[in-house]
């Protein structure tokens, strides 16, 4: 950030570091280029110190410390990489796995990056520990079209939950049950279509492991997946999102990482799930126009362009340009409403061009 | 009045902010990531204060909920702006250097009592004056509003009543303090910044203005017309009259979205010329002479300038479906079709280049630059100008700002006898205005599959109507069935209806008595009458 105060400085690994009073070892550290791995951190969350993988030494503590929530202080003197931290990693990295399906292989649509698959590689070879099938239940009547929830993915990190109450308010998840069962629920466990859920998906963006997941995408499309940064159409917000592209269709979107643009990582229902629209088979695909028996039929475009040209022309000749309106489009580009004022005034000699939400 | 039709502020301001006063805005549903911003506002301490006719969701966070009767705004606002002028809140310092008759204003709001106000709108006085303290005396206190300030036939005279609240007290031109309109839809800020509009070339550079229509003509090659044109409302009136005989429509379902839809599509049914280019069969499209299939925003390049004045790109994703063209291309074509020689552009950067050169807002944006540094906020006159997140710093853009007497005038249409309720239309969360993109998605149809009219149970229950009941409401205009939802977010005496659904147009049933100044329509208040759907 911009003009922020550094008035005290910290060692991190051996390293001299500025820091504000307060500020988290995690984002000082992080500053400073240092590897500190999370789960279930998110910058736009309150820390909740659950996972245990931030855990680093820190001088004078007899126990390793969660790096998210410990505070700077001056003087402070941080370890993020020492052989106690390292072996930590191993073994909390082997406990989460032993206690998880990635073990078995990674289900295809649980994110490539997965932050889990990239914690436990990093942790170096893993224990092998004796599987726990922990009888965490699903919700297995929930038909909402969007978002799933695999519970053998989930290791209880509670990011969806916080991000449901604290960034949405929505508060439509949250842990339930007690000990190997607790899980991610609604209240009564009803399907999210019949909850307080607003079908933001942020859930899904926020989930380290796929445990929470998209259920839209296809993934039996030919080609390489690309994604393209872009702004959402809907509302005036501006979010950026990206359309995630494969075989030519638009499978899915996501938000960018918190902190990089306007929206914090944030979309709602509209931007990140209502996209079926581009490739509706409604979708108009050849102009049209219409026939001495007053239907509309395919036509091509140069004689549908000379239709219009004339049409507008004649109108302009015989009652003057006054008796032309041009309706602008706020759903368009603004280079695509200049050129259409353009029209308007330098093609056809008139000041009578609006858009649809001048308000 | 102060010189942009824009928010004064930036969406990131807000979680800084220390009061939030949303009037006219259902932020969560409608815009509801800026609605994320204002509740993490409010979770690190900032007050919130909504007005609001509805009890929305915000509401149930809000420090207070100023219930007021629809289209007494004027009222509201003329009584807060007493409290502060009485209590001696005013920021006088502000308003001797910045801006100009104060004292007009001083003398109009002495009439607008606190008790009066109370009778009018239906807001206890004790939260008017605590809520007019509240504002004056925070520093970074905003202002954000939406159509609901702005959909009435006085909607300007709402936005000016704003504008002197913040004049008077001085909240404007820093982080956090400002006039916010949040605009509804992704690019209504953009297209207004292109010129798309009667009055303004891009830039809003006046069309009677003869120094930038010089420019215009030098740059087009052609004379321009100096007499401004008929704003959206006017258009329509006038193309029922007949007078307007060629309508090209892009990219808009007015058949579906005007109020008074019925006589629109009337007038459109008569149109002796109409052209709609779009990306679906719309109603409007149903009556034209030639229909163009265009490219979605996922299909072309270009940028979007969003609510907080950020110019951001929009990047091509997918071809557009069968022969269906961007929007941009087309108009280039038809321009030559036409006899105009349209340059041949290489792409929008090039044409986002014309019009930079012709608009000293926008001069230093460019595709390249919002390429490399991420959106620009306008004004960026100069291509080594930062761009301006926060507007105003250091006084109004346009000099002296002035007060503006505003009185309150009725709602064109009030409930009768033979209409008794008064109807509000709105947008949802899961639907987005004509509902061609949202009702053709499988979760958002699941959530909300159908229309539905908000009735208060006071009102239901004398007519014995019920909960999930169809029902029939019914204007001087028009009628459309819907299914009665019994809610207690109305007040008694109004109801609420969403304009997503063809099948149920509100905007049968809406008034197209448009505002003086900007021709928009009382979206917001129109008299109607609640019956049971006769048996089929």
């Amino acid at each position: 950030m911009n003009g922020m105060n550094h008035d005290i400085s910290i060692r991190i690994d051996g390293h001299s570091v500025p820091a504000r009073p307060g500020e988290s070892v995690l984002d000082v550290a992080r500053r400073a280029g240092a590897h500190v791995p999370t789960l279930c951190h998110d910058p736009r969350l309150e820390p909740a110190a659950v996972c245990r993988s931030c855990l680093v030494e820190i001088e004078g503590q007899a126990r390793l410390q969660p790096a998210c929530s410990f505070q700077a202080s001056p003087g402070l003197v941080v370890r993020t990489d020492s052989p106690r931290v390292r072996k930590h990693r191993q073994v909390l990295a082997s406990l989460y796995m032993a206690d998880h399906r990635l073990a078995d292989g990674l289900p295809q649509r649980s994110p490539a990056g997965s932050s889990l698959r990239g914690f436990a590689k990093a942790a170096g070879p893993l224990i092998q520990l004796h599987p726990v099938h922990s009888p965490r239940a699903g919700r297995p009547g929930d038909h909402n079209p969007y978002i799933g929830f695999d519970p053998g993915l989930c290791i209880l990190c509670a990011r969806c939950t916080r991000y449901c109450d604290q960034v949405h308010g929505a508060g439509a998840i949250a842990l339930a049950e007690r000990g190997r069962a607790t899980t991610v629920s609604t209240n009564g466990g009803a399907g999210l279509l019949h909850s307080s859920c607003e079908l933001c998906g942020g859930c899904v963006d926020t989930c380290p492991t796929g445990a929470m997941f998209d259920k839209k995408p296809s993934h039996h499309l030919p080609g390489q997946l690309r994604r393209v940064r872009t702004t959402c159409g809907f509302c005036g917000v501006g979010c950026q999102l990206d359309l995630n592209v494969k075989g030519g269709r638009v499978i899915k979107v996501t938000a960018p990482a918190p902190g990089q643009t306007i929206n914090d990582g944030n979309l709602c229902v509209k931007g990140r799930f209502a996209y079926d629209f581009i490739h509706h088979q409604d979708r108009l695909t050849q102009p049209m126009l219409r026939d001495g028996d007053g239907r509309l039929r395919p036509s091509t475009w140069p004689r549908a362009l000379e239709r219009v040209a004339t049409g507008l022309k004649r109108v302009q000749e015989r009652w003057g340009s006054g008796a032309l309106g041009f309706v602008s489009s706020s759903r368009c580009t603004s280079e695509e409403n200049y050129l259409l004022q353009k029209l308007a005034r330098a093609v056809f000699g008139t000041n009578n061009c609006h858009q649809c939400a001048a308000t | 009045m102060l010189g942009a039709g824009a928010m004064t502020n930036s969406v990131t301001e807000i979680r800084d902010t220390d009061l939030l006063f949303v009037i006219g805005s259902n932020t969560t549903e409608a815009h509801p990531v800026i609605a994320m911003e204002m509740k993490r506002a409010v979770r690190r301490g900032a007050r919130l204060i909504v007005a609001d006719p509805r009890a929305i969701w915000l509401t149930r966070i809000a420090d207070m909920h100023m219930q007021l009767a629809p289209g007494t705004d004027v009222w509201l606002l003329n009584a807060m702006a007493r409290v502060i002028i009485t209590e001696g809140l005013v920021d006088s310092a502000f308003i001797q250097a910045h801006t100009s008759r104060f004292d007009a204003v001083v003398q109009a709001v002495a009439e607008y009592t606190l008790d009066r106000a109370e009778q009018v709108t239906g807001v206890p006085a004790a939260d008017i004056r605590r809520a007019a303290r509240s504002y004056a005396t925070t520093s970074k206190a905003g202002i954000y509003y939406t159509l609901g300030v702005t959909e009435h036939s006085h909607g300007t005279d709402n936005v000016y009543a704003l504008a002197n609240l913040v004049l008077m007290t001085g909240h404007l031109g820093r982080r956090g303090a400002g006039l916010n309109p949040l605009r509804g839809q992704n690019n209504v800020q953009g297209a207004n910044d292109a010129g798309a509009s009667p009055v303004f070339f891009p830039g809003y550079q006046r069309v009677d203005d003869p120094e930038p229509r010089s420019r215009f003509e030098r740059a087009w090659g052609v004379d321009l017309p100096a007499e401004p044109g008929l704003n959206l409302n006017a258009m329509f009136r006038a193309l029922a009259r007949r007078d307007i005989k060629g309508l090209f429509v892009m990219g808009e379902d007015p058949a579906m979205s005007e109020a008074n839809a019925s006589a629109v599509e009337r007038a459109l049914r008569a149109c002796e010329f109409l052209v709609v280019q779009d990306i679906f069969p719309s109603l409007t499209s149903r009556h034209a002479h030639v229909v163009l299939p265009a490219a979605c925003f996922a299909e072309k390049d270009g940028v979007f300038t969003n609510t907080d004045r950020r110019v951001q790109l929009v990047r091509k994703a997918v071809e557009p479906p069968g022969q269906a063209r961007a929007d941009w291309e087309i108009l280039c074509d038809l321009a030559r079709a036409a006899g105009y020689p349209m340059p041949h552009y290489s792409g929008p950067a090039q044409i986002y280049a014309e019009m930079a050169a012709l608009a000293p807002r926008f001069a230093g944006i460019s595709h390249g630059r919002i390429q490399r540094e991420g959106g620009l906020q306008w004004p960026c006159p100069s291509p080594d100008h930062p761009g301006t997140p926060t507007l105003h710093v250091g006084g109004p853009i346009n000099g002296r700002a002035e007060f503006k007497v505003v009185h309150y005038r009725p709602s064109a249409e009030l409930p009768d006898g033979d209409y008794p309720l008064v109807l509000s239309t709105g947008r949802t969360l899961f639907h987005y205005n004509a509902g061609s993109q949202t009702r053709r998605d499988p979760g958002t149809v699941a959530k909300q599959p159908e229309s539905f009219v908000q009735v208060h149970p006071d009102d239901a229950g004398p007519m014995g109507l019920t909960d999930g009941q169809r029902v029939r409401v019914i204007s001087r205009r028009g009628a459309v069935d819907a299914r009665l939802v019994l809610s207690r977010q109305v007040l008694p005496g109004c109801t609420w209806m969403p304009l997503h659904f063809a099948e149920a147009s509100a905007n049968k049933l809406t008034n197209d008595a448009g505002d003086t100044v900007t021709g928009t329509a009382e979206y917001k208040v129109c008299a109607v009458r609640i019956e049971p759907t006769p048996p089929t």
